[in-house]
């Protein structure tokens, strides 16, 4: 029984890394790029994770992270956002609004997975 | 995708399609042809000139057809139950380039050895030199290498496309 | 999940990005305080940071991570975006371009940007900070094995927040050997039970040979706001046998509910291919395969039509009419994704003014409207050479410096307007400069000098203008100053005949010259109205077509100096389509008039019948047939013969040219 995981990013290239890596690893994985569209796919669709990036047009990470937890069908499942800095003020607004983990850019298919299998296991 | 300016050397002999124009018969390389297809309604294009007068449908491709016989300065009776369109396909400019050509009769497929090739004489012949690229012999019949390369190269290219600014008046 | 190279699709991203960047740091140079621009320019920065150390390019991220590193005190606000450093940043740009593009080429060029970058931040009061976004993850330094105790429990909204501690124990245990404890004692009643808040406290020793950093790891997305204790133990400290089978039932009780999330799995598969909202990236090919299908279907279905025609079967007809319904659904569908405005084009020329203006020292504001104008997108691409080429030559040409321009009462600054327009079945695309204009008789004597034009030739400035097209016709300072690009205006005039478009030139000395190219909406399939002239059948645009009427018997016997029509109270010119093409045939008794207009100008076809409409696949004419301008293409029609389809604009102009010719006539015959 495969997991479902949204991926949020703006760049296809990242998506798709993360489409491949996941996928290859045996996840379901669900795309979209930017928070609204990630908002739309994560309550319409039964996610078992979301990775999300932080910085994108139309709606960001934060906000996504917000409107998402305020959201019944979020409960439980693990949003994990992307950031290249190790900004301590967005990780900790992250954290704040329900982010449940972080991978730092750039991260290599190991590091993803790792990631992944922390929060949602294989 | 047939390399028609380059004629096979002394060695080798050249496989080609032997067709009538006006009783000569001549050889076009085996290679280029792509089908022979019998006589398909031909769209006349008005104010073209004669030599690539018409456009037919071949397989969902719009073909202009050409008349080599205009080239070689023969008649051009309309077609009866012999005539033929040969489709080729040469490059011209390095471009792969589809075409179909008139052929009063097709005859046969034949190899023409090289040895038997000559090349087309300065005098003495019909029509222009540069467009035949050797004669070749079986039996007592002489073939005509056409070069194709020449006669759509410099007929159909750009060269002589912008003469016909008047062709209104 | 198949699909193209990631690689490549970041390639494709970059250069987007990259375009994207270009434009916020052009924009920011128009309105520096606008925070929407920064935000963007810097999201793309980031990106291209981001997605370019993935896919190995190393050099790329690097560059970029200090060019994000300084534009982030404009973000912040500490530095203004003055021009200078849009100057630099643009540089900046080009190099990671450079960088994207040959990667394997070592471009030394980055360090001196980067010094520059540095100069200007350095000047506002900031001392470049060298920080390293690469750290490497904290590396483990390994001991002896060693016991933990570990005790925590989950933030208050841990649960909701989607930590599953079943898999922090499973993290644990892949350290080492564990021993779980759970302590339920802080589980409240039943009725005050939240079902969202974890209330067990575990406790678990530990034995690994990891360090307390890894353990602390395994919690480190929660750990700020968790309770957590990790203490080196002494001495064994033997653990419960009950309270680790109770662990084991949460952690089942954990599989189970993860095994329901996903059950629906064929919905979550429909959510993937539900991207529908978002854009997606196909290559052009397939598109032009896509529209090759579509032309064979199109032609397939003309030929079904004809025979359900021909048919007493109704069934056959409803069928015919259905596919053909669909058929040009699908057809417009297909086309519509092929269109692109025409903004995404006229954006790279705010950079070509940028650059031009400093180059040539002049003073230029570029003004575009239209942007939303859509075009087949091999129109468009094949467009941006050609428009380069006039722009250029409208500002290196066309405007004056600054000095000459005062002393002519000007404003300092030179305009130039690029406009898009949908007029009829083309757009017209016009380039606008209010510079000194084209200086007529400079043209005329370099065209008579060339032996293109007669030296008492008598034409009209519009027609004497075309000549700038001519290969190799260049004015001595053309030659000089753009050399460099090793192109001519020609090319401009090969592109627009390749699109079956046209140019037109005017010019006013002193007051500018205005270039308007006018291209056909699509390249692929049109709505035709089929006509039979003689014995030949010949497709019409349709959306160039105006009206039909059937030509005035008064008219058929008029001779031929008086081509007119009186269309309610105007004059149309018209075009014997059979003395055009040499009919002989014996021609209808009543003939027909078909309208069509190019522009603003009207000219009428007299056919012999008008057959009716049909989609029509446009197939290009070879190059035997490029000298027969009255065509601008050939299509298929439904009983497998070809037709020919009359190019509008030239017949257009031919009707003017006549008209104006026989005016002349008329003119002369009056004197």
């Amino acid at each position: 029984m495969s997991k479902t995981i949204l991926t949020i990013d703006d760049s296809a290239s990242v998506r798709q890394m993360i489409a491949l890596t996941l996928s290859g690893a045996g996840y379901q994985v669900i795309e979209a790029c930017d928070g609204a569209d990630g908002f739309q796919k994560a309550t319409s669709n039964p996610v078992n994770a979301v990775i999300t990036d932080l910085n994108m047009p139309v709606m960001n990470g934060i906000e996504f992270i917000r409107k998402y937890r305020g959201d019944p069908s979020s409960t439980g499942v693990p949003v994990i956002f992307l950031t290249t800095e190790s900004a301590d003020d967005l990780k900790r607004q992250a954290k704040e609004a329900g982010a449940t983990g972080w991978i730092t850019k750039p991260f290599n298919q190991d590091q993803l997975l790792a990631v992944i299998r922390k929060v949602v296991g294989a | 995708m047939t390399e028609v300016n380059d004629m096979h050397d002394a060695d080798a002999a050249m496989k080609a399609l032997t067709v009538g124009l006006q009783g000569e018969i001549f050889a076009i390389e085996a290679e280029s042809v792509r089908e022979i297809l019998d006589v398909v309604p031909i769209t006349e294009v008005p104010n073209a000139r004669a030599f690539v007068g018409g456009l037919i449908n071949v397989r969902g491709r719009v073909v202009p057809l050409a008349d080599l016989r205009v080239m070689f300065g023969m008649d051009r009776p309309p077609p009866n139950t012999d005539t033929r369109i040969v489709v080729i396909e040469i490059e011209l400019d390095g471009e792969p380039t589809i075409l179909a050509v008139l052929a009063d009769k097709v005859h046969d497929v034949t190899d023409i050895e090289a040895v038997s090739v000559e090349e087309a004489p300065k005098v003495g012949m019909r029509w222009r030199q540069e467009f035949v690229r050797g004669i070749g012999k079986r039996g007592d019949d002489f073939i005509i290498i056409p070069d194709m390369g020449r006669i759509f190269g410099e007929n159909g290219g750009a060269g002589q496309a912008l003469t016909s600014e008047e062709r209104f008046d | 999940m198949t699909g193209p190279d990631p690689a490549a699709v970041f390639l494709q991203e970059a250069r987007d990005l990259l375009e994207t960047l270009e434009q916020a740091l052009l924009d920011l140079e128009q309105s520096p305080h606008d925070r929407d621009l920064v935000d963007s320019a810097f999201r793309a920065l980031h990106t291209i940071k981001g997605s370019g150390a993935m896919f190995g390019f190393d050099d790329v991220a690097a560059f970029v991570h200090e060019f994000e590193t300084a534009f982030d005190r404009v973000r912040v606000g500490d530095v203004p975006p003055s021009p200078g450093l849009i100057a630099v940043a643009l540089s900046a740009k080009d190099h990671v371009h450079r960088l994207i593009e040959e990667p394997d080429t070592h471009v030394p060029a980055g360090e001196p940007i980067l010094v520059a970058l540095r100069d200007i931040f350095d000047a506002a009061g900031w001392k470049t900070e060298q920080a390293d976004a690469f750290a490497e993850m904290p590396a483990a330094t390994a001991s002896g094995p060693q016991g933990w105790r570990v005790v925590f429990r989950l933030p208050e909204d841990g649960l909701a927040h989607g930590t599953d501690p079943v898999l922090l124990l499973d993290e644990l245990r892949q350290l080492g050997d564990c021993e779980i404890s759970v302590r339920t004692d802080q589980v409240p009643s039943l009725d005050e039970i939240d079902p969202e808040v974890c209330y067990f406290v575990w406790d678990v020793t530990l034995t690994t040979d990891q360090s307390r950093e890894a353990i602390e790891d395994v919690f480190m997305f929660i750990r700020d706001d968790m309770e957590l204790s990790i203490e080196p133990v002494a001495e064994e400290t033997p653990a419960a046998e009950e309270n680790t089978a109770e662990t084991e039932a949460v952690a089942e009780a954990g599989d189970a509910g993860v095994a329901q999330g996903a059950a629906p799995k064929k919905k979550a598969a429909d959510g993937a291919t539900e991207k529908s909202s978002s854009s997606m990236r196909v290559p052009a090919e397939r598109l032009d395969e896509l529209m090759d299908r579509v032309g064979e279907l199109v032609i397939a279905q003309a030929r079904l039509s004809q025979i359900a025609t021909a048919s007493n079967d109704l069934n056959l007809k409803a069928v015919a009419e259905e596919l053909e319904r669909l058929s040009s659904g699908l057809r417009d569908t297909t086309m519509g994704i092929r269109m692109v405005p025409i903004g995404t084009l006229f954006g790279r020329f705010r950079r070509l003014i940028f650059d031009l203006s400093r180059d040539l020292g002049k003073e230029i504001e570029f003004l575009t409207t239209g942007e939303e104008t859509e075009l087949d997108k091999t129109v468009i691409e094949r467009l941006a050479d050609p428009l380069v080429h006039i722009i250029r030559n409208a500002v290196d040409h066309g405007l004056e410096v600054p000095e000459q321009r005062k002393q002519v009462g000007k404003p300092a600054w030179g305009t130039v307007r690029l406009s898009a327009i949908h007029s009829g079945a083309e757009v017209a695309i016009s380039i606008v400069d209010d510079g000194a204009g084209l200086d007529a008789e400079r043209i005329r004597a370099k065209a008579v000098s060339a032996g293109l034009l007669a030296e008492d030739a008598h034409i009209s400035d519009q027609e004497l203008f075309q000549y700038i097209f001519h290969p190799g016709f260049s004015t001595a300072a053309e030659v000089t100053s753009l050399s460099g690009r090793g192109v001519g205006m020609d090319v401009v005039k090969r592109t627009m005949d390749a699109l079956r478009g046209s140019i037109d030139v005017s010019s006013r000395p002193g007051e500018g010259t205005t270039v308007t190219l006018r291209l056909p909406l699509t390249l692929a399939i049109i709505d035709g109205m089929l006509v039979r002239v003689g014995g030949g059948r010949y497709s019409i645009p349709l959306s160039a077509v105006e009206e039909c009427v059937e030509l005035p018997s008064t008219a058929e016997v008029e001779s031929k100096g008086r081509n007119f029509l009186n269309i309610r109270g105007s004059l149309v010119p018209f075009l014997r389509m059979r003395e055009l093409f040499n009919v002989e045939a014996p021609k209808e008794l009543h003939q027909k008039v078909v309208v069509v207009s190019a522009g603003e100008f009207r000219v009428g076809l007299v056919v012999d019948q008008i057959i009716g409409n049909s989609q029509t696949v446009i197939k290009s004419l070879s190059r035997f047939h490029a000298d027969v301008e009255t065509f601008s293409g050939a299509t298929i029609l439904g009983d497998g013969t070809v037709a020919l389809i009359l190019d509008v604009g030239h017949l257009v102009s031919f009707g003017q040219t006549f008209e104006n010719r026989l005016r002349a006539e008329n003119a002369g015959r009056a004197a």
